[in-house]
């Protein structure tokens, strides 16, 4: 099993917003490696960044961590993140347990954290 | 008077006799009939006459087994019943003439003093008779009655029985001279000679049947025409005349000449023939007659005679080689039997070694540029050998080295083989003095070597060709299998023994996500190259489709889609695809014409039967289904290809039943499994179809478990895999499990992190369950960190709000944390599959 986690990036054109979306598992052998590719995918002239995490099976706090740092990477830029985790899925109890929210706010589906960024 | 010889038979004289009772009886009947004199008593007459009757109707019936005895009998009861009617008939009656026939007959059947016997027996009867009768007239009766029947009886019978016998004896003489010549002419005809007889102008007068079988004219076309003209050819014609008129004019009567000389046949053919040829005179006129045989098959055996006697002073010699060759015959046959080249090379140098008597054998092989390399030796190489095996290569020759060159006799012998006119190779051999090779042993080695030459270089097209096949199909075979978690897999393949056999069976394992794995077991009908190519295609088309994500009839139907179309003729393939979830202790498969994998639960396999359809490429359309089996903890899944339960002359089922025999005494570790499998059914001398085998053990889920993990970041992952399994088998709901995971992932990321740089250290995970609590300890080697960098507790965090209690006790040689939870049953027991 090579990677253990995988990131796609979607850069939308219309409204200046980078989904990424993970799937897979995140730990600690792919929890740097991850949070540096959505930091390079996210252009400066982009509005925000859409991190999209409902179909990511595992988060552990190396995962909650490097996106801690990521909030505060975006945060310093001047541009907003929104995570999306549906309620009752492993990831969103990992995160309501760290309180990620006050880092950035968590969203159920793509499409409200997008609106919210737009 | 001289007692004759027995003439006559017993079976002429009853025939004789019932004549004359019958006659007898006829003549008294029509005496009766007949008017006569009133005295005369009828009645008895009748009587006596039908009584003479019956009498010769017994004899006449039982003539054939009659003895001289009962001819004498019946005589004297004629005797009886002649004087009785004499009695009845009265003083006048003329039946005394009677006594005549009884005369006639005893002196002609009879020995003389039997016949005399027979009339004294008369002459007392009748005197009987007469002393009743006619007391008065007794005498002169008697002397009339008695005396003419002696007298005419002795007379007549003597004299018939003396024309009998010279009549007999002409007959016979006549009898002798027909048998006499029909026995000459059937000598002539059957004589395998031609037989012919000519005059003195050389016209034929005889020719046997013999001789028309050897020239093909009849005689009726023979006879009259000349010799020369029908059968002697036109060269040889006068020759021929001088020689015949040489013969007639020798002095000697019988002159006799043997001579070889060609004759031809009817439809122009000639031959060497042998004449032997006699002038015979046959009152005053002077013949030829002569035997001609036919001289090809004598003059050919006499050459063959003359060859082998010319070959006489080598045939000691010869007799020893032909000992060697059987031998040797033996050796290559044995050689030959070998599968393998090496096999094939090592066999034959010990048994060159051994019956050449020779300290060492050696085989050299050429390559593409006929540079020669030794391919086998026995016991060791030849000292010298190499540059000998070249000079024999070069020169295509057999040849002896190291020796006298008067004596043709060497310490070395060498002969090429050769191979469509290829030097495939060179056997050399060697021996120390006194032993030195000659030329039989040359013979023998030419003979093995035209023999080998063609085998070797066929097994060395095989052996590559085999090669290839097993390099490309080892290459499309997984070299690793991968680690899954919670299952334990291992396969073995083994190609076939013989040639080209090799390709065709494929098994592969793939991991199709959710835990769940795809085993793979096929063969294609194809062998060689053809057969692995296309299991190249079928492999890869085979992880597309199933990574895909179809369901496993799906991906099955697209296989045989890809098959069917193929261009290929016979592209036929038969393939097991078997997904296994051990999450949910389930297996469901789909059998494309393949053997049932076998099920072991409890050390007792089953085979799964179910979902069998037809093979791959058969059909356009065929209907694939997926059959399903529980499949616990501590179970074990078995696929394997025909190879391994076919054999030649077997039934398929007796196969199955042998494996099904053997599973159960193996053990239940895949590894030994299959190792255990291979050693018990495959043939020593490995197997005639691929052997290919995969297993897969669903492990066991113990109450307690401990496993150790590198310690690196790549750990997690299995860990965590392993912790979902044991959890949901210890009776955690989906929740639970994920969180408990979780909290453990945090401990065992302090572990790795605790390691440091450290190499080969490891930290170990162990768990237990007690009632409905799981508590499960992460230990490592290092020292406890309060916090990661960047983590800010939240590791500790999340541990402690996920679990029930965490206890972390650091000690001199590492950290323990301890983790504990009560389960709650949010979710099924062992059936709960983790998110």
């Amino acid at each position: 099993m090579d990677d253990l986690v995988e990131v796609q990036i979607e850069q939308r054109e219309g409204d200046g917003v980078v989904v990424a979306r993970l799937t897979g598992e995140l730990d600690i052998s792919g929890a740097d490696s991850t949070g540096q590719r959505i930091a390079d995918a996210v252009p400066s002239s982009a509005r925000g960044v859409v991190v999209d995490m409902s179909e990511l099976e595992f988060i552990d706090s190396s995962g909650v961590s490097m996106l801690f740092s990521l909030a505060r990477r975006v945060g310093s830029r001047r541009q907003e993140l929104r995570v999306v985790a549906p309620d009752g899925q492993p990831v969103a109890r990992v995160l309501d347990i760290v309180e990620f929210d006050k880092a950035a706010p968590v969203h159920a589906d793509v499409d409200s954290a997008v609106a919210e960024i737009v | 008077m001289r007692a004759l010889p027995e003439l006559f038979d017993a079976r002429v004289k009853a025939r004789s006799i019932a004549y004359l009772f019958a006659t007898g009886a006829a003549l008294g009947l029509l005496t009766v009939a007949v008017p006569h004199m009133s005295e005369v008593n009828d009645l008895a007459l009748v009587l006596l006459a039908l009584g003479a009757l019956a009498i010769s109707a017994i004899v006449w019936v039982s003539r054939d087994r009659i003895r001289d005895w009962h001819i004498h009998a019946v005589l004297l009861g004629g005797t009886v019943i002649v004087s009785l009617a004499n009695y009845y008939a009265g003083p006048t009656t003329l039946y005394p003439v009677l006594y005549m026939w009884a005369a006639l007959y005893a002196f002609y059947f009879f020995r003389l003093a039997e016949a005399l016997g027979h009339m004294a027996f008369v002459a007392i009867s009748y005197a009987v008779v007469l002393a009743v009768q006619d007391p008065e007239s007794a005498v002169v009766r008697w002397l009339l009655a008695v005396g003419t029947p002696l007298v005419i009886g002795l007379l007549i019978s003597r004299m018939l029985r003396f024309i009998s016998g010279l009549l007999g004896r002409l007959s016979e003489r006549a009898q002798r001279l027909v048998e006499s010549e029909a026995r000459t002419r059937m000598v002539l005809d059957t004589a395998p000679d031609a037989f012919i007889t000519l005059d003195r102008h050389g016209v034929i007068r005889s020719w046997n049947a013999a001789a028309q079988r050897l020239f093909g004219w009849g005689a009726a076309e023979a006879i009259g025409k000349t010799m020369r003209a029908l059968i002697v050819p036109p060269e040889f014609g006068d020759r021929h005349d001088e020689r015949r008129n040489a013969l007639i004019a020798s002095e000697s009567p019988l002159a006799t000449e043997r001579f070889e000389v060609e004759f031809q046949r009817r439809d122009g053919s000639r031959f060497p023939g042998q004449a032997t040829v006699s002038k015979v005179d046959i009152q005053g006129e002077v013949f030829v007659s002569g035997f001609i045989t036919d001289a090809t098959e004598r003059l050919r055996q006499q050459a063959e005679r003359e060859a082998l006697l010319r070959e006489q002073a080598a045939r000691a010699e010869a007799e020893r080689v032909a000992e060697l060759v059987a031998g040797l015959q033996a050796l290559v046959d044995a050689a030959l039997a070998h599968r393998t080249l090496d096999g094939m090379l090592r066999e034959l140098v010990t048994q060159v070694r051994g019956v050449l008597d020779a300290d060492a054998a050696t085989i050299y092989i050429a390559d593409e540029s006929e540079q020669l390399s030794v391919g086998s030796s026995a016991p060791g190489d030849i000292t010298g050998g190499d540059e000998f095996a070249n000079t024999v290569a070069e020169t295509r020759q057999a040849m002896l080295a190291q020796g006298d060159p008067r004596t043709e006799r060497g310490g070395l012998v060498g002969v090429p083989l050769l191979a469509e006119g290829e030097v495939t190779g060179v056997l050399v051999a060697c021996a120390t003095p006194p032993r030195e090779f000659g030329g039989e042993d040359l013979t023998l080695l030419r003979l093995a070597a035209e023999r080998v030459g063609l085998a070797i270089a066929h097994a060395r097209v095989y052996e590559r060709e085999h090669r290839i096949a097993e390099t490309l199909q080892r290459s499309l075979l997984p070299d690793r299998l991968p680690e899954l978690p919670g299952l334990d897999v291992a396969a073995r393949y083994l190609p076939a023994a013989s040639e080209a056999e090799v390709g065709g069976d494929w098994y592969d394992v793939l991991p199709i996500g959710g835990g769940a794995v795809g085993l793979v077991m096929g063969d294609v009908a194809g062998k060689g190259l053809a057969g692995a190519s296309m299991v190249g295609r079928l492999r890869s088309a085979l992880r597309a489709y199933a990574l895909e994500g179809h369901d496993g009839a799906r991906v099955v139907e697209r296989l045989n889609r890809l098959l069917w179309t193929e261009a290929e003729a016979n592209p036929m393939a038969t393939m097991l695809y078997v997904i296994v979830d051990p999450a949910a202790n389930a297996v469901r498969w789909v059998n494309a014409g393949h053997p049932a994998p076998l099920m072991i639960t409890g050390g007792e396999p089953t085979f799964l039967e179910g979902a069998a359809s037809v093979p791959l490429g058969v059909l356009p359309f065929p209907t694939y289904e997926e059959a399903s089996a529980r499949m616990d903890p501590g179970s074990t899944l078995l696929l394997y290809t025909d190879g391994l339960v076919e054999r030649p002359g077997e039934n398929i089922d007796d196969g199955m039943g042998q494996l099904a025999a053997r599973v159960r005494e193996a053990p239940e570790d895949p590894d030994a499994l299959c190792d255990h499998l291979l050693a018990t059914l495959v043939p020593a001398g490995g197997a005639t179809d691929d052997v290919a085998l995969l297993t897969l053990r669903n492990l066991p889920v113990p109450d307690h478990f401990t496993a150790e993990f590198p310690a690196e970041p790549e750990s997690l992952a299995p860990m965590r895999s392993m912790l979902r399994r044991w959890l949901g088998h210890a009776g955690a709901g989906e929740i639970e499990i994920a969180e408990i995971t979780t909290a453990c992932g945090e401990a065992a990321t302090n572990a790795i992190e605790h390691a440091g740089m450290r190499a080969d250290t490891r930290f170990e995970v162990s768990g237990s369950r007690t009632g409905g609590e799981v508590e499960i300890a992460v230990r490592d080697h290092g020292s406890w960190r309060e916090e990661r960098p960047g983590d800010h507790g939240r590791g500790l965090d999340l541990m402690r709000t996920l679990m029930d209690t965490v206890a972390v006790e650091p000690g001199p040689r590492g950290t323990t944390v301890s983790l504990r939870r009560a389960l709650g049953g949010n979710g099924g027991p062992i059936d709960g599959r983790p998110g």
